[in-house]
């Protein structure tokens, strides 16, 4: 049986009135990349410091590879790294200082793919924290999460600030932990950086768990997207069951279609067709059918 | 802006003139009531009018024998000290401070100038002054019209003006430091400097050896030369209005000339690892704190040992006068030289109790800039990191009461042999008692409601200072004066330490600390 990275159940908490995040229930496997979506103040960042036991849970609980987050906060961190979306650093040290300082509270550090990762990052570690970009402060405290090869790192938003070429180095560093058997959970807006990475995806909205799996699981939310340019008329597709958005422009129909291809072809039998593309959502195509037209899928798949 | 600075600045403002207010009134009504006749009036005149050693330190005392001589004696300098830290505090966090978090560029990026957004804040600065001298002024008038201290209301707006003038010259100090420092610690620090550079020329100007021209060249000089309800001299308002507006204007036309978030002395922005103490939360602290620790060192030494030099002289006087009325009020009963110090030594009791809050404080920051957040997500205790903290503190308050006890020895030891090592050692540690107690009392606010850390803290040190204040000067009956807690620990070397009391005070401390401990250990990491 394969090992939980993580695994919450019933995972909550509210500040008053205001359930900042509700009955969270899922399970991250060991080795896996986890992506974790949603819009602003959806429960994110909150999730993720449950998770680390920065704030204690109103009901239920979290484990880091079967580790009470609350209980057992020191077992779990020796065995994971964390990358705030904005690091709160020292500003007189340097970046080799910072990074001499969290290997030494980390306890274990590999030195070679310390240096190897400042080199790919391009950082001048010679300078102090308070002369750095954001970008830069992002690369340190990126590599203090990395140099120490942990079982487990959780990135939240960890590219912000870095440009095109530094995210590239970024999923090149993820795709290695992943070979490597590291569990990555990553919480990003940046919907191709998951869409890239991750083997599975949680989506949260308004502090609930909306839908969980892997991509191509949740590719059936969404509709289809078809373009059809026929040679001669126009058959009438309206009354085709899971058709949806109908549009023409000249012999070409572009509509969306959810559920069942078959009624759709049949339509389409009898007329002469030139031309017919399909293809499947883009993530940031789903993350907008959730979000976008403000519907909540059923909750009925968003337990793993 | 100007609105908005004059909003954040304006609470502290207001009850820092009502305690400025308090002060002049706690300290004229209870004159009266100690010194009921002429005789024991002109014998304190005799007593401290001449003589040099106070003069130095607390400023001249021309006019011992009346109410308003003795008010301004008695106020000035205290006032004048804590108005000066409190306007280089406010003009730094909302120049300097506001810059470093990176809400000067949002400010910025509005429709205005760096020229104009400066001389904005300073317009809400003046504005915090002028309620300051407000709060101040209506208190002094109202006590005024009292007919023990019978002061017209011309000469109580002067006397609060006078007040007032520190705070108004240190914000402007703060404004220009604002923009030399990279970092709000850095202007701070160097609006501190200046601070301790006009104590010490005006110290100088006023110790008798001839180099009174001095107080000319010193900002706290020429508040003093106000002389505000004995022998006025608003000529000396043109150097205070004079330094104070020509720092603004350089503040004004440095902030446009350099980019938002430089300085104009620069830091090194790169340097070669250094890599000593960073082994851990703790040794980093330890780092950390290496500036504030060479700071209150120097200041703590430079303090014992100025009162230890003057303890001789002033023990001397007072053994003759009715001063002792209010040193044996303070715990300082007996005479001469260690009744002296015995109260002198609460001096530097305050100043430990500020270092135990300010360890706070920063404890606090590290929380809400969420750099405590790098240690708590690695395999670090809670308690483990705010126990390690709190064994800092304590050990670098127990090595500035020692300090205080062996510069003191040494001060004295130029002129005398009154008093020995031991005793001023003990006398160090005896300090170091209610700072403890603070320290512990603040970690349990830190511990469930850590954004009242600060407020709370400090409140308890001004509350204690206030009450051993006015308490000192026969105000108050002895239910509240025991609630300050310098109250609570003997004036040694006056007498001996009181070694059940301190033990109750560290004691409270200990306990309020691991409470405050494990109250952490329980609560949600708070950001800022």
């Amino acid at each position: 049986m394969t090992e939980a990275a993580i695994r919450t159940e019933g995972l909550s908490k509210f500040y008053g009135s205001v359930r900042a995040l509700n009955d969270l229930s899922m399970e991250v496997t060991a080795g896996e990349v986890f992506g974790f979506l949603g819009p602003n103040g959806a429960g994110k960042t909150t999730t993720i410091r449950l998770l680390l036991g920065l704030i204690r849970p109103s009901a239920g609980k979290a484990e880091i590879f079967g580790l009470d987050s609350c209980s057992e906060p020191v077992e779990a961190h020796r065995r994971l790294s964390y990358v705030p979306a904005e690091a709160g650093l020292w500003p007189s040290l340097t970046g080799e200082e910072t990074l001499h300082l969290l290997g030494k509270v980390n306890g274990h550090v590999d030195e070679v793919y310390r240096d190897q990762l400042v080199k790919r990052f391009e950082l001048d570690s010679s300078r102090k924290i308070r002369a750095y970009s954001r970008g830069n402060r992002q690369k340190v405290i990126l590599i203090a999460a990395l140099m120490s090869r942990p079982d487990l790192m959780i990135f939240d938003e960890p590219t912000s600030g870095l440009d095109p070429l530094m995210e590239h180095e970024f999923r090149n560093c993820v795709s290695e932990a992943r070979q490597r058997g590291q569990t990555v959970f990553l919480s990003s807006h940046i919907l191709s950086e998951v869409e890239a990475l991750c083997d599975r995806v949680a989506i949260l909205r308004n502090g609930r768990l909306v839908e969980i799996g892997t991509l191509e699981e949740m590719r059936h939310l969404s509709a289809l997207k078809m373009e059809i340019t026929f040679a001669k008329d126009i058959p009438d597709l309206s009354a085709v069951p899971g058709v949806a958005t109908l549009q023409s422009a000249g012999r070409t129909v572009s509509l969306q279609l959810t559920g069942p291809v078959k009624p759709l072809l049949e339509a389409l039998a009898a007329s002469e067709i030139t031309e017919l593309v399909s293809r499947e959502p883009s993530l940031e195509e789903l993350f907008l059918s959730l979000y976008g037209e403000g519907q909540l899928p059923k909750a009925s798949g968003a337990h793993a | 802006m100007a609105r908005r600075t004059l909003l954040g600045v304006l609470p502290s403002a207001v009850l820092w003139g009502v305690v400025f207010g308090l002060f002049v009134a706690s300290s004229a009504l209870s004159y009266a009531g100690i010194y009921k006749t002429q005789a024991d009036r002109d014998s304190l005149a005799a007593a401290f009018g001449a003589n040099v050693s106070t003069s130095a330190l607390f400023g001249p005392a021309p006019q011992l024998q009346t109410v308003a001589g003795f008010t301004v004696f008695k106020i000035w300098l205290t006032v004048a000290l804590i108005g000066g830290i409190w306007g280089l505090m406010a003009s730094t966090k909302l120049l300097r401070g506001d810059e470093d978090s990176g809400r000067w560029e949002l400010l910025l990026s509005g429709a205005t100038t760096r020229e104009q957004a400066t001389f904005q804040v300073l317009l809400g600065l003046l504005g915090g002054t002028v309620a300051l001298w407000i709060a101040t002024a209506a208190l002094a008038v109202a006590t005024g019209r009292s007919p023990e201290f019978n002061v017209a209301v011309r000469p109580a707006l002067y006397l609060a003006l006078s007040l007032a003038t520190t705070a108004f010259m240190f914000m402007g100090v703060g404004a220009f430091t604002s923009q030399l420092g990279a970092a709000r610690r850095q202007a701070a620090a160097y609006g501190g400097w200046i601070l301790g550079i006009s104590y010490a020329l005006r110290m100088v100007a006023d110790s008798g050896t001839g180099l009174h021209w001095l107080i000319w060249t010193s900002p706290l000089g020429w508040v003093e030369m106000l002389q505000p309800l004995t022998s006025p001299k608003p000529i000396s308002l043109l150097p205070i209005f004079g330094f104070t507006c020509l720092l603004g204007y350089l503040s004004v036309v440095l902030a446009g000339r350099r980019d938002v978030g430089a300085s104009l002395i620069q830091e090194r922005s790169r340097s070669g690892p250094r890599l000593l103490l960073l082994s851990g939360h703790m040794g980093l602290a330890v780092r950390m704190l290496r500036p504030v620790i060479a700071s209150w060192g120097t200041a703590v030494a430079a303090v014992g040992v100025l009162l230890g030099y003057i303890a001789y002289a002033a023990g001397e006087t007072l053994s003759k006068s009715s001063m002792q009325t209010i040193y044996a009020r303070l715990g300082a009963s007996g005479a001469g030289i260690k009744a002296f110090l015995g109260v002198s030594f609460l001096m530097l009791a305050v100043m430990l109790s500020f270092v135990a809050v300010g360890q706070l404080t920063a404890v606090r920051a590290e929380e809400a800039d969420q750099r405590l957040d790098q240690f708590l997500a690695r395999p670090v205790t809670r308690i483990g990191w705010l126990a390690g903290r709190l064994a800092i503190a304590v050990s670098f308050l127990a090595a500035l009461g020692i300090l205080s006890g062996v510069m003191a020895w040494l001060g004295v030891a130029i002129e005398s042999s009154a008093v020995s090592l031991p005793t001023l050692l003990a006398a160090g540690l005896n300090i170091a008692a209610p700072a403890v107690c603070i320290l512990g009392i603040s970690t349990l606010v830190f511990g469930f409601l850590p954004r009242a850390t600060a407020i709370v803290g400090y409140g308890l040190v001004s509350w204690s200072l206030l009450v051993e204040f006015v308490g000192g000067i026969g105000a108050l009956n002895h239910w509240i004066f025991d609630t300050s807690l310098f109250h609570q620990m003997n004036a040694a070397p006056a007498i001996g330490p009181n070694i059940t009391s301190d033990s109750w005070m560290a004691a409270i401390g200990v306990a309020a600390a691991l409470a405050g401990c494990i109250l952490f250990a329980r609560r949600d990491i708070q950001g800022g």
